[in-house]
């Protein structure tokens, strides 16, 4: 099996690696570079919980190869914080009583960050579909959806 | 390091709604779950060689070719590990022998350098198995006809509030004989009676089961889990190798939501079946999503026949209640679920005469498990819907009709037991009136049909009669405080009510409270298992009590500094002070340090501990032939939920337009926890309602994947999903707590199909209440064409 | 048991540095290589064990596959790198081809269309491939280079059985060009699944109306229903019935009628072919009294 050299951006940082032709982007950041904030749940992208930034749009990380990202910018959600103060949305779920297990909260916090990059001002109903790829089986998803709204208002 | 925004000072905890303690971690990718702890390059990764038979005789097991594939380093199969175990009922191997019992189960496993090696191991053994007669439906299991599965069962180990019936598959029967129901429904002037099928369905954490062992060079064993149950999964593993519990040691971290399907244990024993061989190198062995659907702990499926009956007046006088719970290949947890089943069957109803009989059935299908509510949402569907049918049959308002019958404190229950204070009559004014009951609401558009529903549940604590809690409270030097528990933070937000209960009792502000983690039974106090909504009420009461004797500690260091009766002393805010002199010192350094005699005559105090244990102490068992005693339980939450719908007639589509959930939880130590649990919960139920089934075709599963079996996604909400509570204060319980864990998801089944049935006159009883099924019977019953 | 594999089989990533080299290295691995683009299914696929190529070819970067671009003449555009958000977010395919962009948009979840792509949705034939119905209805053509250079494959004639289509060893779709919409046409997909978003459809109605003066009921109306075929199934009875009859709610009824009798699904877990047959006749009715009431309103 092959193996490449890459380049890639990830949280600012630039990394030179060398990854197998199998390994999917999912792997590199837990495994290669031990970002394991991004959570492995079904590695068939349906569950939403190795959501990443690629080039700053929302990609289930288990469903891209490693060798793609080549010369590509990622943001996991160790790197949504800037200069130590925490995202808005990620003030707010946490205000909303959002986050139980947390294990869908990484994913989920990308997706809604890249929403409102996209789109500041979401409708409620373009945040339900902006999220409906992230699945969650604590909270109910409603107090999730009010913190999107709320860091909209907020920004 | 990021911080949160405020610092805030929050004295007297116990019944607001302060933040989680864990949140900071979990939205920054910090906390750590279990695959996320590093082992570096001496990990191996294992995988399960599964068996494609739902029933059969193995014949042969080949491992040779598997074997010498570079990078495979340790085979097991079950000639290595024959021990028997089980956490209630002794009736389950690690790896088949010589039977296997259902597609899926595990009968030898690989560890390799990578995960690829080692899948290409597993698809080297070559197996060859005899397939036998399976048992694919529970009623018929139970029947002389049916194969046998375990002929074993008569030398199955097993405590004494089991009762397995050896030569049968009947693995647990459970009995009820309360009154005389068959000379009472000669009384009642309305009787229903019917039969109900609910589907196995999964439990859905987003993270798969994960463990990693590792065995030290002292010989003893460490596992990291993902897991609801340290200190089980520590005597079963123990048992399981034929070593005594301190040589296992389990570290437990964040669990990436558990709803049951973590408690016990299941595919953690291969992690430490195959590191027990791995010479001393540790094993990863990490579910996929597709075998988490069908290689682990299901929700078992139930068959179940309801007859009640009532007076003219409405007055339930009897019920004849049978189950059949499909316990599948094993029913090690799945006994207990039945035991359950039997001592509840009536619902929270005051119901004079019952019989019921209550068995759990081998079935060749996957090994049935806990899953929050543990029997009740399955039970309550049934019983739910032949109360709206009742109702109706007699000509009474539906509300009226749950009031006049409805559980209270005083009543002697289906065990015998007496009940304590239950709230559960303002439970249901609170639904009927935020729901307003009765009032037929307008529909949206004119291809939709508006309906609502309203049913009542009662859960209690399933354990056996004394699983124990205890907590350790340790002071800092900077006066924080620092509690050691053995309950696992699984999303519920047990941790943030054990530190406001640790808060309260101490005297000083939340915020200086720290839970220690990740649990680790090594350091960490006993708890029985994270499971059955009793945190709260039993690990609380042990975490209460631990607190309050570290401040009997402090209190009794400072009367002796400044020669005062404790009793005249308080801490308030951080600070012991005298009632009577009104000098005030902080906690600061006393707490560690002690303080010095007045004229540098030595030192008084020291490190301050508070230790604190909680067991309940009453439970008795119940009499093997009727079902009586004098306590079942510790105690039972109620509640009442009712559901306003839309039905698209020309899709059969449910659309919740608003759920209201009122439960009695005691004494919400943290309303805000207590209304996500029950928000939470109630969305859980309706997906379960509404899209899950285990397909199950001849033991094998067809959706074993998200693709084909759907959950609630964010597209799926009701308008409104309203969460309140009562309190009504439970005796034993801190501040009167009781959990709530639980319950929220339990009436759903039932209250949706009786909304279903208000909408569209027709009964769809049996989940999934899928937009077909529903089409389908509107279409049967020539309500449209 | 099969069951999926835990991460992706080992295969070989290649990346071909033009289009010649890329057909040449398809052709000459016929069997083992498979050109990949977003991956979603292909990887999906790979897990299952259901592909098991030895060599992956990414295909994105080829000349001619990251195009998108609206000619008032030619029409529309889309290469096969082209991730559905791309399009769903193009102005000019909302204006043009609603009917496109509200399939594309009923596809999975916003992260998964980051990387699917239509030609994607085409080439693995999925019977629930939501868009492929839009682009039937649309009569797209499929921009192909293979061994002898480029040609064109019209989409209509593209599917020739279950799993198969008239792609030959070494060719890459590289496009898919949508003619210019009749003017002030109606497009809308209706999708029923089990969740009301994200889940792959029961039954799926791509459905494509316009006024026609050529046409006896002065309408025409092209429909394609996923998920009851292993390709998108073209009810021509029912198109007929549309066309040729006034447009009344018995007109409506008898040609939904006739697309309910004339699809043949299966059963399989999303749902049975008795309810598909209804479901089949309640959509088409659903969509051709919605697209009537947009084009006359």
């Amino acid at each position: 099996m092959g193996f490449h050299q890459i380049s890639v951006r990830v949280n600012g940082n630039d990394e030179i690696i060398t990854v197998a032709s199998n390994l999917t982007l999912l792997r590199m950041l837990r495994e290669t570079l031990s970002l394991t904030g991004t959570k492995n749940g079904c590695a068939a992208g349906e569950c939403g919980a190795c959501t990443v930034l690629l080039n700053g749009e929302p990609v289930n990380s288990c469903m891209v190869l490693a060798v793609e990202v080549d010369g590509q910018e990622v943001i996991t959600i160790e790197g949504l914080a800037k200069d130590g103060q925490l995202d808005i949305v990620q003030k707010t779920i946490i205000e909303k009583g959002a986050v139980q297990c947390g294990f869908c909260t990484p994913g989920m916090l990308i997706s809604a960050r890249a929403l409102l990059n996209r789109n500041p001002h979401p409708t409620e109903e373009q945040v339900v579909e902006a999220l409906v790829g992230n699945l969650c089986r604590c909270t109910g998803y409603s107090r999730i959806i009010e913190s999107v709204q709320a860091a909209a208002e907020r920004s | 390091m990021t911080t949160a925004d405020h610092k805030t000072e929050t004295m007297h905890p116990v019944g607001k709604s302060v933040q989680r303690l864990d949140v900071l971690e979990k939205v920054t990718g910090a906390a750590q779950y279990t695959d996320d702890v590093p082992f570096g390059n001496s990990l191996l990764y294992g995988r399960v060689k599964r068996s494609p038979v739902a029933h059969g005789i193995i014949k042969r097991i080949d491992y040779s070719k598997a074997k010498a594939l570079p990078g495979v380093k340790v085979i097991v199969t079950g000639d290595d590990f024959p021990n028997l175990v089980g956490l209630y009922l002794k009736d389950k191997l690690i790896f088949a022998r010589d039977r296997v019992r259902f597609v899926g189960e595990a009968i030898a496993a690989v560890a390799a350098t990578s995960e690829e090696i080692a899948e290409k191991a597993i698809d080297l053994i070559e197996v060859d198995i005899d397939p036998l007669p399976a048992v694919f439906d529970a009623e018929f299991g139970a029947t002389k006809d049916a194969p046998l599965i375990h002929p074993d069962l008569a030398n199955y180990e097993c405590p004494n509030f089991i009762f397995p019936v050896p030569g049968t598959n009947i693995a647990n029967h459970f009995k009820i004989r309360k009154g005389n129901a068959e000379e009472a429904f000669k009384k009642c002037t309305s009787i229903v009676e019917k039969k109900f099928r609910i589907p196995h369905v999964q439990h859905v954490p987003i993270e798969p089961h994960i463990a990693v062992a590792q065995v030290e060079p002292d010989g003893d064993v460490t596992v990291w889990a993902a897991s609801q149950s340290p200190f089980s999964q520590r005597s079963s593993f123990a048992k399981a190798l034929g070593v005594s519990e301190s040589k296992i040691r389990v570290i437990a971290g964040y669990v990436g939501g558990g709803f049951g399907c973590k408690a016990g244990v299941t595919m953690e024993n291969v992690a430490v079946a195959l590191a027990s061989k791995a010479g001393g190198r540790p094993v990863k062995v990490r579910l996929t999503r597709e075998e988490e659907f069908f290689t682990n702990f299901v929700r078992q499926g139930l068959i179940i026949n309801l007859k009640i009956g009532c007076d003219a007046e409405g007055n339930l006088l009897a019920m004849e209640n049978t189950q059949y719970w499909d316990g599948g290949a094993s029913t090690e947890y799945g006994v207990n679920i039945t035991r359950a089943g039997g001592y509840n069957s009536s619902g929270p109803f005051d119901i004079p005469n019952i019989t019921t009989n209550a068995l759990c059935v081998y079935t060749n299908h996957p090994i049935g498990g806990a899953y929050r509510g543990f029997g009740m949402s399955e039970l309550h569907a049934g019983i739910i819907q032949c109360m709206d049918i009742l109702a109706e049959k007699i000509g009474m308002d539906k509300v009226a009709f749950l009031k006049r019958n409805a559980i209270q404190g005083g009543d002697f229950n289906v065990t015998g037991m007496k009940m304590h204070p239950v709230g559960l009559q303002e439970c249901i004014d609170t639904v009927a009136k935020e729901l307003n009951f009765g009032k037929k609401e307008p529909t949206s558009a004119p291809n939709k049909k508006r309906g609502k529903g309203i049913g009542i549940v009662w859960k209690a604590p399933s354990m056996p009669p004394n699983a124990g809690s205890s907590a350790e409270v340790r002071l800092n030097e900077d006066g924080s405080v620092t509690v050691s528990v053995g309950g696992q933070e699984i999303g519920q937000g047990t941790f943030t009510v054990m530190a406001q209960i640790a808060a309260e009792a101490l005297g000083v502000a939340y915020e200086m409270v720290k839970i220690e983690g990740p649990v680790d039974t090594r350091y960490s106090p006993y708890e029985w298992q994270t499971v059955a909504s009793r945190l709260t009420w039993s690990m609380g009461n042990a975490v209460r009590r631990a607190a309050e004797d570290a401040r009997k500690n402090i209190l009794e260091m400072v009367g002796e500094a400044w020669g005062e009766n404790p009793s005249n002393l308080d801490i308030k805010g951080g600070y012991v002070v005298s009632l009577k002199s009104e000098e005030s010192i902080s906690l600061k350094n006393i707490v560690v340090y002690g303080i010095p005699r007045p004229g540098d005559q030595g030192w008084i105090g020291g490190p301050v501990l508070g230790r604190g244990t909680f067991m309940p102490s009453y439970v008795t068992n119940l009499d093997k032939e009727t079902g009586q005693g004098a306590r079942a339980v510790v105690h039972y939450t109620t509640g009442c939920q009712g559901i306003d719908l839309e039905i698209d007639t020309e899709t059969g589509k449910i659309e919740v337009i608003k759920a209201v959930s009122v439960f009695d939880v005691g004494k919400a130590i943290n309303p805000d926890l207590v209304k996500a649990q029950i928000e939470g919960g109630f969305i859980q139920g309706m997906s379960s309602a509404i899209f899950e089934e285990m397909k199950l075709v001849d033991g094998v599963m067809k959706n074993p994947s998200f693709v084909d079996y759907r959950i609630a996604t964010t597209a799926d909400l009701p308008k409104e999903n309203i969460a309140l509570f009562v309190e009504t204060a439970q005796d034993d319980g801190p501040w009167g707590a009781r959990g709530i864990g639980e319950h929220p998801m339990t009436p759903t089944i039932g209250v949706l199909a009786n909304a279903i049935y208000d909408a569209i006159g027709v009964r769809v009883s049996n989940p999934p209440l899928s937009a077909e099924k529903i089409y389908l019977a509107m279409l049967e019953a020539g309500k449209i064409s | 048991m099969t069951s999926a594999h835990p991460g992706l089989p080992e295969f070989d990533y290649v990346k071909p540095s033009d289009l010649s080299e890329a057909s040449q290295f398809l052709a000459l691995h016929v069997s083992d290589a498979r050109p990949f683009s977003g991956g979603t299914d292909t990887f999906v696929r790979m897990r299952d064990g259901f592909f098991n190529p030895k060599y992956l070819v990414d295909v994105k970067n080829l000349e001619g596959t990251r195009i998108l671009k609206f000619d008032a003449s030619e029409g529309l555009t889309i290469g096969s790198a082209i991730p559905m958000n791309q399009v769903v977010a193009f102005s000019e395919a909302a204006a043009y081809y609603p009917l496109l962009v509200d399939a594309a948009k009923s596809v999975a979840s916003y992260q998964l269309r980051s990387r699917a792509t239509i030609i994607g949705n085409i080439c693995n034939a999925s019977p629930a491939g939501d868009t492929i119905g839009a682009c039937l209805a649309y009569d797209g053509v499929l921009n192909v280079h293979g061994l002898d250079g480029h040609k064109k494959l019209p989409l209509k004639d593209f599917f020739t059985g279950p799993g198969k289509n008239l792609l030959k060893p070494g060719d890459i779709v590289l496009s898919i060009t949508l003619p210019v919409p009749p003017k002030g046409h109606a497009g809308q997909y209706f999708k029923l699944g089990r969740n009301r978003l994200s889940d792959l459809s029961i039954v799926g109605v791509s459905a494509l109306g316009y006024k026609d003066p050529s046409t006896k009921s002065g309408f025409t109306f092209r429909l394609a229903i996923a998920s009851v075929a292993p390709v998108p199934f073209i009810p021509t009875l029912a198109e007929e019935i549309l066309s040729t009859e006034p447009l009344n709610p018995d007109t409506i009824n008898r040609a939904a009628q006739a697309a309910m009798d004339a699809v043949t699904p299966i059963d399989d877990v999303r749902g049975s072919a008795q309810y598909r047959k209804y479901m089949v006749r309640n959509l088409v009715k659903r969509a051709v009294n919605e697209l009537q009431h947009k084009l006359t309103a």
